[in-house]
């Protein structure tokens, strides 16, 4: 596996992890 | 329709259809038209996927759910990044390494011809028959809709994509679908900016209103086996389901097959990755956004005109009745949802709250009018009533401008014939290098076997128009071939999880299958009330442990 594809994947868990916490903040601020 | 609207849907289909003719030159034998020579970019490959994943469906009914029940369905994708990764490192290597035309190929290298055979006849059977729902589910909705027959929605639909998949093969289907996706994320985007400027109250407070209907709860940790929508039957669930999909069935094995490299193939499904989550918040979103123009908009009873026609046809003074009563109890939430946004902006928590509670009592009645009109209908037509798929094509028809109808019809029409279109190329895939090539005729000129896959092409064309005609007959059978597809689907996951185990064997492969699909039958005829995902854990782990336990001990010596 390249390091362009690892870098990669670990992109994608830190977009995950930014998109999942922003649904929880929209959450958080609108249906409390 | 406006002139307008059908001329922005004329040149849609003409640039389509036009394009795809284009790219049939240059196909001279399978592997170009199957494949395009395994030559496509990352990112044409990565929105021909996430196109075939959008559905028609996707379109019209996930925004008419976000309008009713609000952004919890985005959970059903919270396992796709976690298969997207799993599977850049396991099957995509395997299968594009492989050189093979489809995954099921791929398992008689590994194990033998019958577990290729049934695989893919699985694939065939319930391919086919949801290529024909996928036709008809939008079919029925524009029909009912904009007053046209069925027929006629399912040729609109059906016709062009038949035409350019079967020209021009998986280089139309590809730049077709790239294009279909700016298509659909473009109307979105748009519905959402015109819904944006035409809300009465500030964005802030009008997402407070939908908190208080209960349209923002993203998140749900309940255990709960019989609730579909959860933070675990998604995580959990939903990445043996989408690595199901993205991993074993033909529809979408063929996407990144056609990619350059494996590397390339990677790439594009990271696509999915990145994009798939947001993309369907925003979907949910606009349903949402629909929600609360209607909260302070005049809302219409029925979103179906087919039910309006049917009750006031049929029972015209329950119909005045529940229409006067709605009249008052939506009018009654619009007052309270503004009374609401001002107690808000007084910065009055105590008044907010308050005023919060009457809007939601308000909204609660307003439910109670509507679920009481729909049984209504249900007691006339004998059948049971939802017309969470009419919303939002209801709401762009009476309160979009101008263009907005044809840009919508558009993007449904491009979010059907994405999917329509690789479902066929993958059908003709499957039917000729699976079963014509491999048990009929082995030898013969490309030109032949090219031919035979423009056939086949048209005839699962065809076929699919069939089914989607006479969808609505068909109803109960086709809900038994949808709950048949649940059966085997992460059973056939599990075949391919031991295709990668070292040392299993082709007989712990078939019987492991058959016990997957046999318990997972078992399951939901016993325990209906388990939700659909966790039968995907369940037949992949099944068919796992029959296949290593079959595959134990010495092997057997070979004639």
């Amino acid at each position: 596996m390249s390091i362009r594809v690892r870098q990669t994947f670990t992109r994608v868990v830190v977009i995950q992890v930014i998109t999942l916490a922003l649904l929880w903040l929209l959450q958080q601020r609108y249906a409390g | 329709m406006h002139w307008v609207n059908w001329l922005i849907v004329v040149v849609y289909l003409a640039f389509v259809v036009g394009d795809g003719l284009r790219r049939s030159r240059g196909a001279k034998d399978i592997e170009a038209y199957f494949l395009a020579n395994r030559s496509l970019p990352w990112w044409a490959v990565g929105l021909s996927v996430m196109a075939t994943q959008l559905s028609a469906i996707t379109l019209i009914g996930t925004t008419g759910q976000g309008a009713t029940d609000g952004l919890k369905f985005v959970q059903f994708y919270f396992g796709l990044p976690i298969a997207m990764v799993i599977l850049g490192v396991t099957i995509v290597p395997f299968l594009h390494g492989a050189k093979v035309f489809t995954a099921y190929e791929y398992l008689e290298r590994r194990f033998d011809a019958r577990t290729r055979t049934l695989t893919s006849l699985l694939f065939l059977f319930s391919r086919g028959m949801s290529c024909g729902v996928i036709i008809s589910a939008p079919a029925v909705v524009l029909s009912a809709i904009f007053g046209w027959s069925l027929t006629w929605c399912v040729v609109l639909i059906g016709a062009p994509t038949v035409l350019y998949t079967v020209i021009g093969g998986v280089q139309a289907v590809t730049w077709a679908d790239v294009k279909q996706m700016f298509v659909i994320v473009g109307a979105v985007l748009a519905m959402l900016y015109v819904l944006v400027t035409r809300m009465p109250v500030p964005i802030d407070d009008a997402f407070a209103i939908a908190g208080a209907a209960g349209r923002m709860q993203v998140f749900d940790f309940s255990f709960d086996l019989t609730n579909p929508y959860t933070f675990w039957s998604g995580i959990i669930g939903g990445t043996f389901l989408m690595l199901s999909y993205f991993g074993t069935d033909q529809s979408q094995v063929q996407r990144y097959l056609t990619a350059k490299s494996v590397d390339e193939a990677r790439s594009s499904l990271l696509m999915s990755a990145y994009w798939k989550i947001p993309l369907q918040a925003m979907i949910l979103l606009l349903g949402v956004m629909v929600f609360l123009y209607y909260t302070f908009q005049p809302t219409p009873l029925f979103f179906n005109p087919t039910h309006e026609q049917v009750m006031r046809a049929s029972a015209p003074a329950t119909y005045d009745s529940l229409a006067a009563r709605y009249t008052i109890v939506t009018q009654a939430r619009a007052d309270a949802a503004r009374a609401a946004v001002a107690a808000r902006q007084s910065g009055d928590a105590a008044a907010t709250t308050a005023a919060l509670d009457a809007y939601r009592a308000q909204e609660s009645e307003a439910g109670v009018v509507r679920t009481a009109a729909l049984a209504e209908v249900g007691k006339v037509t004998g059948t049971s009533t939802r017309d969470v798929n009419y919303i939002i094509p209801r709401f762009v028809l009476d309160n979009l401008p101008l263009g907005f109808a044809g840009i919508f019809l558009a993007a449904v029409l491009a979010a059907a014939m994405s999917s329509i279109a690789a479902e066929l190329n993958s059908l003709s895939t499957a039917t000729v290098v699976d079963f014509y090539q491999r048990h009929y005729k082995r030898e013969g000129s490309d030109a032949h076997f090219l031919s035979v896959s423009k056939w086949a092409t048209a005839v699962w064309g065809v076929f699919a128009c069939i089914v989607a005609t006479y969808a609505a007959t068909l109803g109960s059978l086709i809900e038994v071939v949808n709950r048949f597809g649940s059966f085997f689907y992460g059973s056939i996951l599990g075949v391919f999880i031991l295709a990668m185990i070292p040392r299993t064997r082709a007989l712990g492969a078939f019987v492991g299958l058959i016990a997957g699909m046999a318990t997972v039958g078992l399951i939901s005829w016993q325990v209906p009330s388990i939700a659909f995902l966790w039968h995907n854990v369940t037949g992949a782990v099944t068919v796992v442990t029959v296949g290593l336990l079959l595959s134990m001990g010495p092997a057997p010596k070979s004639a």
